[in-house]
This record gives structure tokens, C-alpha cells and sequence, in this order.
């Protein structure tokens, strides 16, 4: 309690937030360059670019960084995974699935280019996640990366993103979405750590096999991340409840109005928020064994997370 | 290039990888929880009459350079290739984009398990392919860094600058000249070939060199089927090989259109002929292992035989 009350004055937090997703966002600029055809590209650069906190890049990195790699090595990573982010929010948004108008205050892809595009840019932003994550040309030319390591981390991005990560958490709340009975608890869990922490635990685990962490260091990782994605959902779920649509950029209370189910819902708003604590305490339990000050981003990203407001 | 002699038997080398194929992708989309998707998936894959032409090139390269013995480091590829290939097929149904709700006279993917799963199947299929990559290539047979090159290749194929990008010129339409048809072509369906062939040589141990006459080859075959395709649909004046809804051409930009029927016979003979051109330094080293890849040249113009299933007469009447 009182180390880390310590550490958090100390380390600078925001300074580091903002550098690492500066460095995230001059990489992803020059990961999508403008080329033939152009429109599709537009299209992947206008929600690639779009601006957002950059959570799960800066995650992987600082990740790659606590595992023994240097912020350089761990670029590819972190921009697959913001690339995957992006295609499942662009897919998401679509008529036939959200049928949004409006992410992070501007048209939605398919608002803006058009449904065929929004699709086309999505695919092509999974197809470049993994390009860039298993191309060696994408690391630095210094640092020689083991293939062991991208094929695992592959494997690893695959699974998480796939049908029984992602788009399995996706499945579930279309299927659960619109019905007369409320959704059970368990439910609802396997959705937000199959929709929201499942990219998370990759940002994290994918972040530490590049950086070359040695298997129970990935594994505690991979339980930390786990912690912060479930805790990420309920935060935004309380989120939901008690900020304005301005004040979060999207619109609130949707999920009320939608019939949801969210966290303050099925335990009240107290409980959430006790949960949340909860949550943020596992998670950093997980990085005890680390040097204390190589985990000090991650312990702030925790706290990132757990206190934001929007 | 001389042609091959009659000894290979291209229709049963074909038929006889396609059940093998079909068992693989059988247990490598099983169904889970989430049943919808996955059946969704599997329904996308295996659902019937698909000739696998990505995966009988990329098995036929590797054992070309590889030998036979070494074809199985070629099958997790090769089920990636179609997985890929399915996904990409499914999201080219789709309403918004080319509207068709039959594929190889079956229901599409959207028609049968609504938009939202066939967007969803879709995009769990492309992971899938690379995840089926990593866990099942044999690594007594291949080393890790072919593997990443492999991985490398199929996500360059089907990205901005591939096969997404084919999709994209053919929905924009507008292709007034040769060249922009032929570049439609190249993207949409060269790239995949290409792709085939280059994994299949990679993964059978094919050096630079090899690999590059690989990659061209195919994409020439590709490139070629699909003419062929355009030109038999335009003497039919039916429905396609692939059995697609009428008035939906399997690509927008038809060559022959563009170019007219005699400057397109042209093209196919330009094309045979270049393929053919990539083997002959193949034929010097391996000899009569060459023999499949250059039958599928002839195939590919020829049409011999018919290697799908055939097109229910119900639905070949609409």
C-alpha cells in the first residue's frame, strides 16, 4: 500500500502514457501508407488513426519492456493488436451487428466509406495485424528476434482474437442481447472476457514472448491481463451509468436502454465498484515477483484503468 | 515448352487429395461453444463442391521441391489456404458487397446463418488459419523460420494490396482497359495461386530462386483458371462453374467485355505459355516430379474433366 503510494509519485505516469502512444501512433502511421488502391487504405487510416488512449499497444509494450525487451521490439506487437482493436470495433459498428453512427465522436467507418469498405478495411487491418506481427522485416534490424518467439506469439494473437476469443465473446452478447429473461452472471463474464479482456491478455502475453520473458513470467502476465480486462468492462459498465454521452464521447446509458446487462445492474452500483477493487488488487499481486520498479507502468496502467472517467 | 506426356493421371492425383484435403478441414474446424459460428464456420469451409485448386497447389509444390515423402509438411498450409480462402468468399457474398445468396449452388454463408454470423465466421476463419499454421505444421519437417515466412505470405496475400484489394477495384468497378481488368484478376484470384505455390515451396525446402519461379507460376495459373472461367461463362451464357446466381458474374470486370473473345484467347495462350516457362528449370532438377504442376497449366485452359461436384439441374436451370 504505502511502496506503491510511493512509486506512483515518483514515476511519471502520464509522461509515459503520453510518450509511448506518440511512439504507437508515428508507427502506425508509417505501418498504413497511403498506396494503391488508396480508398482502401483511407479507409484503414481514418479508424486506425482516429486517435483513442492507445491502452493496448502501451500494454504490450510496457509488457515487452518488463519481460527484458526494448520498447523497439515490442512496436509489432503493439500495433497488431491496436490493428485487430480497430477491425473489431470497425466490424462491430456495422448495420448488421451495433449499427453505430458514431465512434469516438466521428462517423463510423462505414458511415464515412461506406459498408463494403468498412468490411474490406477490417479485414485488411486483421490480414496486416498478422503481417506485421510474423514479418521479421518489421523488427528492428539490430535485434535479431528467435522465430520460436513470433511463431508462438501468432499462435498466441490467433487464439485470442479468433472463435474462441473475440469473436466468441461477440457471439454471445448478439445471442444474448434482446431477450425476456435477464442474463446470468456467468454469462456475462464470458462475454466481457471474451469480447474486451481476451485482446487485452494478448496485448500483454504477446508483448511478453517478444520481449522474451520466460514461461511463468508470461503466465503471470497473461493473469494480470486477465484481471484488467475484466476489470476494464466493469468499470465501463459503472462508467455507463453515471456520466453523460458528452462527457464519454459515445452514447450513455445505452446499455440501460438496450436492455444490457450490465455490472451495476446485476449487483448494484456499491458493488461494482467494490469489485472493481477487487480486481485492481489481484491484478497487481500478479507483478510482485518483478522488479518493482521495470513494473511500475503496469502497476499504473491497472490504476489507469480502474480510475478513469471516461 | 513441350507438353507433358499423357502418364499423369491429373484427375486422380486431384479427386484422391480432395477427400484427403476434406478429412483434414473436417477435424480442424470442429464445432464449439459457441456452436453458430463455428457451425457457421465448417458450413463456409466444407460445404461442398469446392474444387481446393489453393490447396492441391501449395501440397503440389512442396512435394515438387520436397519430394512425397515430405507432403505433410504442406497440409496445415494447405487448410489454411482454403480457410482463408473461405473467409474471403463468405465476406464477397455478403449483401453489401456482391449480393449473391447462392454459392456453388448452396445457400451462402449470409443466406443460410444471417449477416452478423457470416461477417463473425468470417472473421474467425482468417485467425484460425494462422493459428492451424502454428500448432500443426510438423517441426521435425519444417523449421520455425519457414513457418514465420509462410505466416508472413498468406497475411500479405489476403490483405490491402491482395485479394482485399481485388474486391475492392471489382465493387468499384469502372475497369475499362486490359490492364485494369487483368490487374482485377491478378488480385483476386493470381494472388491466391501465388501464395499456394510460394508456401508450398517454402515449406518443401525450396530456395530463393525456386521460390520466385514458384510464386510466378502460380500466379500465372491463377490468373489463367479464372480467364478461362470468364470466357467459357461468356459462351455459356450461364451460370458459372461455381454455380453463383445469374446476373452476379463471379467477378464484375469480365476480361472478355473488356477485350473482346479473340484478344482474350490470346491472353490464355500467353499466359499457358509463360507458366509453362517457369517449370523448365524445374524439369531439368526434378524431373518427372514437375509432371502435376504443369498438368495443372493444361487443366486450367483445358477443362478435361469436371473436378467438382456436379451443379444440382435445379439449380443450373434458374
Amino acid at each position: 500500500g504505502k511502496e506503491a503510494a510511493a512509486l506512483a509519485t515518483e514515476f511519471d505516469f502520464k509522461g509515459y502514457m503520453l510518450s509511448k502512444a506518440a511512439a504507437v501512433n508515428r508507427a502506425l502511421d508509417l505501418a498504413v501508407p497511403l498506396v494503391e488502391p488508396r480508398r482502401i487504405h483511407e479507409a484503414m487510416r481514418y479508424s486506425l488513426l482516429a486517435g483513442g488512449k492507445r491502452v493496448r499497444p502501451v500494454l504490450c509494450i510496457a509488457a515487452c519492456e518488463l519481460a527484458g525487451g526494448h520498447e523497439s521490439l515490442g512496436m509489432p506487437p503493439a500495433l497488431a493488436v491496436e490493428m485487430i482493436h480497430t477491425m473489431s470495433l470497425i466490424h462491430d459498428d456495422l448495420p448488421c451487428m451495433d449499427d453505430d453512427d458514431l465512434r469516438r465522436g466521428q462517423p463510423t467507418c462505414h458511415r464515412a466509406f461506406g459498408e463494403p469498405l468498412a468490411v474490406l478495411a477490417g479485414d485488411a487491418l486483421l490480414a496486416l495485424a498478422f503481417r506485421t506481427l510474423s514479418n521479421p522485416q518489421s523488427y528492428p534490424s539490430s535485434l535479431s528476434v528467435p522465430p520460436s518467439r513470433i511463431v508462438r506469439a501468432v499462435a498466441e494473437l490467433a487464439r485470442c482474437v479468433g472463435s474462441e476469443g473475440l469473436v466468441a465473446g461477440q457471439v454471445v452478447d448478439i445471442e444474448s442481447t434482446g431477450r425476456a429473461e435477464p442474463v446470468p452472471i456467468e454469462r456475462l463474464e464470458y462475454i466481457h472476457l471474451h469480447k474486451t479482456a481476451a485482446l487485452l491478455e494478448a496485448s500483454v502475453v504477446i508483448g511478453a514472448i517478444i520481449g522474451g520473458g520466460s514461461d511463468p513470467q508470461v503466465e503471470r502476465l497473461r493473469r494480470y491481463a486477465q484481471c484488467i480486462g475484466l476489470l476494464f468492462q466493469v468499470v465501463d459498465d459503472i462508467l455507463d451509468v453515471t456520466k453523460s454521452s458528452q462527457e464519454l464521447g459515445k452514447t450513455a446509458g445505452k446499455d440501460l436502454a438496450s436492455d444490457k446487462t450490465t455490472y451495476p445492474k446485476l449487483m448494484g452500483l456499491e458493488k461494482s465498484r467494490e469489485f472493481a477493487e477487487e480486481l485492481n488488487r489481484d491484478a497487481k499481486q500478479q507483478l510482485e515477483d518483478f522488479d518493482r520498479e521495470k513494473a511500475a507502468p503496469l502497476v499504473h496502467l491497472a490504476n489507469y484503468i480502474a480510475y478513469r472517467q471516461k | 515448352a513441350s507438353s507433358p506426356p499423357p502418364a499423369f493421371d491429373l484427375r486422380h492425383y486431384w479427386t484422391s487429395f480432395i477427400s484427403e484435403i476434406d478429412a483434414r478441414l473436417d477435424a480442424a474446424v470442429p464445432v464449439r461453444y459457441p456452436s453458430r459460428v463455428h457451425e457457421a464456420m465448417r458450413y463456409s469451409v466444407l460445404s461442398g463442391g469446392a474444387k481446393r485448386a489453393p490447396s492441391v497447389m501449395c501440397v503440389a509444390a512442396c512435394e515438387l521441391v520436397g519430394g512425397r515423402e515430405r507432403r505433410d509438411a504442406a497440409f496445415p498450409t494447405a487448410c489454411a489456404l482454403e480457410m482463408v480462402h473461405a473467409a474471403s468468399l463468405v465476406h464477397d457474398d455478403l449483401p453489401c458487397m456482391d449480393a449473391a445468396s447462392l454459392r456453388r449452388g448452396r445457400p451462402s454463408t449470409h443466406a443460410l446463418y444471417g449477416v452478423d454470423m457470416a461477417i463473425l465466421a468470417g472473421d474467425a476463419l482468417f485467425p484460425l488459419a494462422y493459428e492451424h499454421v502454428t500448432s500443426a505444421t510438423p517441426l521435425a519437417l519444417v523449421s520455425e523460420h519457414a513457418v514465420v515466412q509462410v505466416l508472413a505470405e498468406i497475411a500479405r496475400t489476403v490483405g490491402s494490396t491482395g485479394m482485399a484489394a481485388g474486391q475492392f477495384l471489382d465493387l468499384e468497378g469502372g475497369s475499362s482497359s486490359e490492364s485494369q481488368v487483368l490487374d482485377v484478376l491478378g488480385r483476386k484470384f493470381g494472388e491466391m495461386a501465388e501464395c499456394s505455390a510460394a508456401c508450398g515451396g517454402l515449406l518443401g525446402g525450396a530456395d530463393d530462386e525456386e521460390v520466385g519461379m514458384l510464386r510466378r507460376y502460380g500466379r500465372a495459373v491463377g490468373v489463367l483458371y479464372q480467364l478461362v472461367d470468364d470466357i467459357l461463362m461468356e459462351e455459356k451464357e450461364g451460370v458459372g462453374s461455381n454455380g453463383r446466381s445469374m446476373g452476379k458474374m463471379r467477378s464484375n470486370a469480365s476480361v472478355v467485355d473488356v477485350v473482346g473473345m479473340d484478344r482474350a484467347l490470346e491472353i490464355v495462350e500467353g499466359l499457358r505459355e509463360k507458366a509453362k516457362n517457369h517449370l523448365q528449370g524445374f524439369e531439368e532438377k526434378y524431373g518427372e516430379r514437375v509432371l502435376p504442376l504443369y498438368s495443372f497449366v493444361d487443366y486450367a485452359v483445358d477443362r478435361g474433366f469436371v473436378i467438382q461436384e456436379a451443379i444440382p439441374a435445379s439449380i443450373a436451370k434458374v
